[in-house]
């Protein structure tokens, strides 16, 4: 790929993606704007983000953007769209992105569990062993036993007796 | 065999009253990593046949435990889970259990003791494995204690799907198990005699369960100790 993405933020006014890349061939750091048009605050930012990505005029340049990077960009302008100050929105998108541990995952429909596993798969692949790995081993063993005096887990409070 | 419009024979479990065959069925709430740990331990071997109307996969694996071919099926939910209660079918000749939680979500621990009650309804007596799944995520869970294997007197194992570790140990253990307990166990009239008493307890209990929650807690008790 002769675009290699540096740095890829949002702009609100007037709302853009700004893309700054190194152009590869020429040998220079180049920015890109490319404007956000009918988006509003009642926007899809997952559909808007996977518009941009499919762009003929911008695929080739945002090839190295991930989908997420640029769905969370929308989510920030729609935030800004909505009066929202940028704290507020960010906290928002932290909220979506991490998992309740206390929440009952059983309770939820087909999509609401999508996201979650979502949001869990990126840390089963970041720490995936895979089989074409160099230093993969099939059968991997370790004792985790432990002495007595153990620290608790925490999670066997009163209501342990419940079990 | 798990092709579209599979009738219930499909499901035909008296081939686990065979010498080689074993079942060994997967419990645990939701995004817990169950089909995880299955792919993990196949790998190349995992062919899943996906029997949805039974919201349930079914993973072959065959092995040999002391010079004998065992052909085990493993159970995996399939989002069955979502009803908080598995069909009895699912637990019917099951030989051994892995149940399993995510130690980054307490909920999937606490819910470890439905799960367990369940099980116990329809099987009394087989062996059980608790797996803490996702060690990956921080592995200092690894150095603190987890009352619930101990307090039912069940073996427990720290597992992560992703990296692999105890993963293979875990099934291979699994795989023993089930062998040694359908070696053991009682023959089948004793079987079947069991099975109708549990039917008959659970209708029973099923009538009062929710008011009788507090009884049934104080009954646990003294088999904790």
């Amino acid at each position: 790929m002769s675009y290699m993405a540096k740095k890829c933020g949002v702009r609100f006014q007037p709302p853009a993606i700004i893309l700054v890349y190194e152009d590869k061939e020429a040998g220079k750091s180049r920015q890109r704007i490319m404007p956000i048009r009918n988006f509003s605050k009642y926007s899809d930012c997952s559909r808007a983000a996977e518009q941009l990505k499919n762009n003929p005029r911008h695929k080739d340049y945002l090839d190295l953007v991930s989908l997420r990077q640029l769905e969370k960009l929308y989510k920030l302008l729609k935030g800004h769209l909505k009066g929202e100050s940028l704290k507020v929105t960010l906290e928002e998108i932290k909220k979506e992105e991490t998992i309740d541990p206390e929440e009952d995952l059983n309770k939820l429909d087909d999509k609401e569990l999508a996201k979650r596993k979502h949001v869990m798969d990126e840390l089963f692949e970041k720490n995936r062993k895979k089989k074409d790995d160099p230093d993969f081993e099939y059968e991997i063993e370790v004792d985790f036993t432990k002495d007595e005096q153990a620290e608790s887990c925490g999670w066997d409070d009163a209501s342990d007796e419940g079990f | 065999m798990a092709g579209d419009g599979c009738e219930v024979s499909d499901l035909d479990q008296d081939k686990y009253d065979s010498a080689e065959n074993v079942k060994i069925i997967c419990l645990g709430d939701s995004a817990v990593g169950k089909s995880k740990l299955m792919e993990r331990f196949l790998m190349d071997g995992f062919h899943p046949q996906q029997l949805s109307t039974f919201a349930l996969t079914l993973y072959k694996y065959s092995t040999c435990v002391d010079g004998n071919t065992v052909l085990v099926d493993f159970w995996d939910t399939a989002g069955q889970e979502r009803f908080h209660s598995m069909h009895a079918s699912y637990y019917h000749k099951a030989h051994a259990c892995i149940m399993v939680f995510d130690v980054q979500r307490k909920i999937t621990y606490k819910n470890l003791g439905k799960w367990y009650q369940e099980l116990r309804e329809y099987r009394p007596e087989i062996p059980c494995i608790v797996v803490a799944n996702k060690i990956d995520a921080d592995i200092r869970v690894t150095q603190k204690g987890f009352n619930f294997g101990k307090k039912h007197n069940l073996p427990f194992y720290f597992v992560s799907a992703a990296d692999g570790t105890n993963v293979v140990k875990l099934f291979k253990d699994a795989i023993k198990l089930a062998v040694s307990y359908k070696q053991n166990s009682q023959d089948f009239l004793d079987e079947v005699m069991r099975e109708l008493e549990n039917f008959e307890l659970e209708k029973q209990e099923a009538e009062d369960l929710s008011e009788k929650e507090d009884l049934s807690e104080d009954g646990e008790k003294p088999k904790a100790v």
